[in-house]
């Protein structure tokens, strides 16, 4: 499990669900292509963005309580008016699915307690890199019944992360969430940092994917940027207050939704775009110094 | 063994002046002794200056200001209740505190005005203590007092959970063991600035009734026919408890044993009077928090350690010791 941003949002249970699951390693049974699901049924947040994105509307039978969470996915707008499941076996029995996609379905608390009943699942792993979502995409695509989709996407996405060049300029950031959690290599967030130029902080420190930075070791490293999680702009707990600690006021920020960046999504060119625009924005100001 | 007054609170005193250097001295990164000497005379490097002033400095203080504030209180306490046991954290007057600061922070009362924390901490302890008094009331068991102060300190801490858990925050889990627990870090001036002043009020309260509270050992009775007049004194207690305790666990979360240990730990060395343990009992509050924590910073673990996890291990004892001795009341 080496996904970051999902370990520090361990509270987030579906999540944390996810995470747990990952290390499944049985090959997906591949649904069968030909006849297109009608009745989708996505059983966790990052199965739900790659679902609403690619299904049509009335193919998707139910997905997870966080989807219309515009904090937390990508994909919230299209997931409003589609039904909301609790995560229960029960449910998931009386849709009767003809498609269930979880990161990976196998092995979740819901499909374990089907145990005897057969359903068309497809096992999506979760993306620590562009190319993994890209892989994700075009094997929901195919489930869904829309290839095309797939394609089309990635090639959007693609051209898009093409126009935005390296604007980090060999900087060093560090990306920094609530109660010091800096997240490290080997995830999503450091593969948008090398895409921009970046050098992650945590991979100057030799630290691991996820480790806890003092506020005085964040001052002694003084990193150019520190690029943190929208939703922590303002204080709302002690978590979220030590990130507007005096001490570090000195450093230029970079604020990325967590919808952007916690699931390997299509919303990752949204967090680089964001991520190129701030870093922009602060080389314009330093040049007209 | 009875240390001489000057004698006692100089080395005192000299024992949290260690504590305040070594909590400046030490901490996640090494600082050479050159760079702080120049960013303490204002010629230092950025990086050590914002270290030794925004983070280590107002931590320090705040260790001090803390700790004097709970063992000044724990020992005003005990003196008044004539309780050996009485302490704002087995009371539940913390707790409460930690009660009112969470709801000004996770329902949005402090976006209003910041004195909106400490002005709740303070109520929910007050309200806390005054629930005490209607709980215990003129009961002659020591215990009674005690049972009920953990009662309400229960009662607190499953607020606290409550309100974390009703609040819109996802993280409440981690933020429920700070305000449970205690901790000093990342701690800025601008906390000082909120538990100085309540502390200095507090404190001044507290100080006032060293007559009274000597004056009570003879019972209320006694004290009465000595011209204390009871009823005042309760009331500046209580504020003072209140005002002091909200305050200090409004910045850095219910710490507790803190005026259980230190009380206990000075009365042997004075005459044993109320009175005699209030200054010492401030003082060594002072050090042992500040002792603890740089104790938390320095025991190497993945996270940072809770204060309150020290002061327990030295606390618990201590209040073993005396069930212990009051086993005979029981």
């Amino acid at each position: 499990m080496n996904s970051p941003t999902k370990i520090a949002a361990l509270a987030f249970p579906l999540l944390a669900l996810g995470g747990a699951a990952l290390w499944a390693t049985t090959p997906a049974p591949m649904p069968h292509p030909a006849t297109k699901p009608r009745r989708i049924v996505s059983l966790n947040l990052c199965a739900d963005q790659l679902v609403l994105a690619l299904a049509d509307r009335d193919q998707i039978a139910g997905v997870t309580r966080n989807a219309t969470d515009t904090e937390m996915s990508g994909e919230a707008a299209k997931a409003r008016g589609q039904p909301v499941l609790k995560n229960s076996a029960e449910q998931i029995l009386a849709i009767d699915p003809d498609l269930v996609v979880g990161m990976p379905a196998s092995r979740s608390a819901p499909m374990r307690a089907l145990k005897g009943h057969r359903f068309n699942l497809l096992d999506l792993q979760s993306a620590d890199t562009v190319d993994q979502i890209y892989a994700s995409i075009r094997q929901t695509a195919v489930a869904v019944g829309h290839p095309e989709r797939g394609e089309a996407l990635v090639a959007r996405m693609q051209a898009a992360l093409a126009r935005l060049g390296k604007p980090g300029g060999g900087k060093v950031a560090a990306y920094y969430q609530r109660r010091g959690f800096m997240t490290g290599t080997g995830t999503l967030i450091d593969d948008l940092m090398q895409r921009m130029g970046l050098v992650n902080l945590a991979a100057k420190l030799d630290k691991p994917p996820l480790s806890q930075l003092s506020l005085e070791e964040m001052v002694a490293a003084q990193p150019d940027y520190l690029i943190v999680e929208s939703a922590t702009d303002k204080i709302a707990d002690q978590g979220t207050e030590m990130l507007h600690h005096p001490a570090l006021a000195g450093i230029p920020r970079i604020s990325i939704p967590q919808a952007w960046t916690v699931c390997g999504s299509p919303a990752y060119v949204q967090a680089a775009e964001g991520m190129a625009q701030q870093l922009a924005r602060f080389q314009d100001r330093t040049h007209a110094r | 063994m009875t240390l001489s007054r000057p004698v006692l609170i100089t080395g005192l005193l000299a024992l949290t002046l260690v504590a305040a250097i070594g909590s400046i001295l030490f901490g996640p990164v090494h600082l050479s002794l050159a760079r702080m000497v120049a960013a303490f005379t204002g010629h230092g490097d950025r990086i050590a200056s914002t270290i030794l002033l925004e983070l280590r400095l107002p931590r320090m203080l705040l260790g001090l200001g803390v700790g004097a504030m709970l063992g000044l209180a724990g020992a005003a306490l005990q003196g008044y209740l004539r309780n050996p046991l009485a302490e704002p954290a087995v009371l539940g007057t913390s707790n409460a505190a930690s009660l009112g600061a969470v709801a000004a922070l996770y329902f949005g009362l402090v976006e209003l005005h910041p004195v909106m924390l400490p002005a709740l901490s303070v109520l929910a302890a007050l309200l806390s203590l005054v629930g005490l008094s209607v709980l215990a009331g003129r009961s002659e068991s020591p215990l009674t007092l005690i049972l009920a102060g953990i009662a309400i300190a229960t009662l607190a801490t499953a607020g606290v959970s409550l309100a974390l858990n009703l609040s819109p925050n996802p993280f409440a889990a981690m933020e429920i063991m700070t305000w449970l627990l205690g901790s000093l870090e990342n701690r800025s001036f601008d906390h000082v600035w909120i538990a100085y002043p309540c502390i200095a009020i507090g404190g001044l309260l507290l100080f006032w009734d060293g007559r009274a509270l000597d004056a009570l050992t003879l019972g209320e009775d006694g004290a009465q026919a000595l011209g204390v007049d009871i009823q005042r004194t309760r009331i500046r207690l209580l504020l003072g408890t209140a005002i002091g305790v909200g305050g200090a666990v409004a910045v850095s979360g219910a710490i507790g044993f803190v005026g259980l240990i230190v009380p206990h730990l000075v009365r042997p060395l004075t005459d044993r009077s109320p009175s005699a343990i209030l200054l010492p009992s401030a003082i060594g509050g002072a050090a042992l928090l500040t002792f603890a924590d740089l104790a938390v910073r320095l025991i190497d673990t993945k996270n940072e350690l809770k204060l309150g996890v020290v002061t327990a291990f030295l606390g618990v004892p201590v209040f073993l010791i005396h069930l212990m001795r009051e086993r005979r009341l029981w």
